[in-house]
């Protein structure tokens, strides 16, 4: 079994949001209002996290793309009352909305902040109901969210790997964020293979996973010049 | 004796209670009557005493997650010509001069929560009888599984290790 994974070159990366936007249309996660988005009810499965240090004119802006982290050991699935998110076969951690009570305990657990919380029902203008995707179910109010490393690509990639009667390659599923980077800035695949690039980068020395102290065990990876840590 | 009667009760009672409790929860019929269609399709001519394959209309069940409803121009192909006497053929060539869809009432209906692929059910070796009963003998659809969760995973359960197509119970699969 395939250990997914995914490593984030912050050195290559941008900032463009290129990733934003392709997790906003590939998973159909709600537009929300500003005035709710200002009362801290955004919904991103992906976002971006920017730091900027120094004094101008010597600014050094860090920009990390933030995501479900897919932790070996999560903290989440075990604060969940109703098993609505937990590991499943793949190693991915998953979240059943109908089983979701919308208790947010999850929310509270995950220390990467990745969670999102329904606050309303998800309303689409007109104009973008013809762009939903039907291979992702639609949330309903009251129900946490989160990324899910694009696991309907993983089952496309499945079928495809299966008509062709060939095992499953790395081509077959990458996700739609590491799928739309224009800076190559992400990489996807097995941790376990070897020889894939996914996971070679990820045993490089300039590579290193958010508060790894909290023993989480995530699978994103990121890459990132020695002298500045994360 | 009054107490004999009495206790005679409350077991038929617990009886019937517990049996209609069983039965929400196992596989039973669904709906016993289908809805009314726009136009009278009979499975059981088509399906049965002609012995069309299902794949022949609903071809998309072997390629892709939905089986589609044929156009109306794949009934045309037979109907141009075939028994163009009857009341619900003419009811039908008049849909295909207007070049209007004819609106079919869905009888078998999933909540978006549940993704299901028709392709990977086929692929596995799965007849259309086994989820969606003797369509070749029904002269109206009708819904014929429950279509709950239970019903799914009865039958993932015992196919979860199968040599060629193992079923997974894992909730991913199906809610995502």
């Amino acid at each position: 079994m395939a250990r997914w994974g995914m490593v984030i070159d912050l050195d290559r990366c941008t900032g463009c949001g290129a990733c934003v936007a392709a997790c906003k249309v590939e998973n159909n996660v709600q537009v929300v209002s500003p005035a709710e988005g200002e009362r801290g009810r955004r919904m991103h499965w992906l976002r971006l996290l920017v730091e900027a240090r120094g004094e101008y004119p010597h600014v050094e802006v860090r920009i990390a793309p933030n995501l479900c982290m897919m932790c070996e050991n999560p903290p989440c699935t075990k604060v969940c009352p109703v098993h609505a998110t937990y590991r499943g076969e793949d190693g991915l951690v998953g979240q059943i909305y109908p089983r979701c009570i919308g208790c947010r305990y999850c929310m509270a657990a995950c220390p990467y902040s990745v969670k999102a919380f329904n606050w309303g029902s998800p309303e689409w203008p007109e104009a973008l109901l013809s762009t939903l995707n039907p291979d992702v179910s639609m949330r309903p109010k009251g129900v946490v969210e989160k990324c899910t490393f694009c696991y309907h690509r993983l089952q496309l990639g499945r079928e495809k790997a299966r008509a062709e009667g060939r095992p499953l390659r790395e081509s077959d599923y990458q996700p739609a964020c590491v799928h739309s980077c224009p800076a190559d800035a992400m990489t996807f695949g097995d941790l376990d293979d070897a020889l894939s690039p996914a996971a070679q980068l990820s045993r490089s020395t300039r590579a290193t996973r958010a508060l790894e102290h909290l023993g989480t065990e995530p699978r994103v990876f990121y890459l990132e010049k020695r002298d500045a840590p994360l | 004796m009054k107490r004999a009667s009495i206790l005679l009760v409350t077991a038929l009672a617990l009886a019937a209670g517990t049996a209609a409790f069983t039965q929400s929860f196992s596989v039973q019929l669904g709906n016993p009557r289908g809805p009314a269609q726009p136009v009278k399709f009979p499975h059981d001519i088509h399906a049965g005493k002609l012995g069309m394959d299902c794949l022949y209309c609903h071809y998309g069940a072997e390629k892709s997650a939905i089986a589609n409803l044929p156009p109306v121009s794949t009934c045309m192909g037979c109907h141009k010509i075939a028994v163009t006497d009857r009341p619900e053929v003419q009811k039908l060539a008049g849909y295909y001069e207007r070049g209007e869809p004819i609106p079919w009432v869905e009888v078998y209906r999933l909540p978006d929560h549940v993704k299901f692929n028709h392709k990977r059910h086929v692929r596995a070796g799965l007849t259309c009888q086994t989820c969606h009963g003797p369509v070749q003998a029904m002269n109206v659809v009708v819904q014929y599984p429950s279509l709950k969760m239970g019903w799914c995973v009865s039958c993932h359960r015992e196919r979860m290790n199968d040599p060629g197509f193992p079923a997974s119970t894992d909730c991913l699969i199906c809610h995502h």
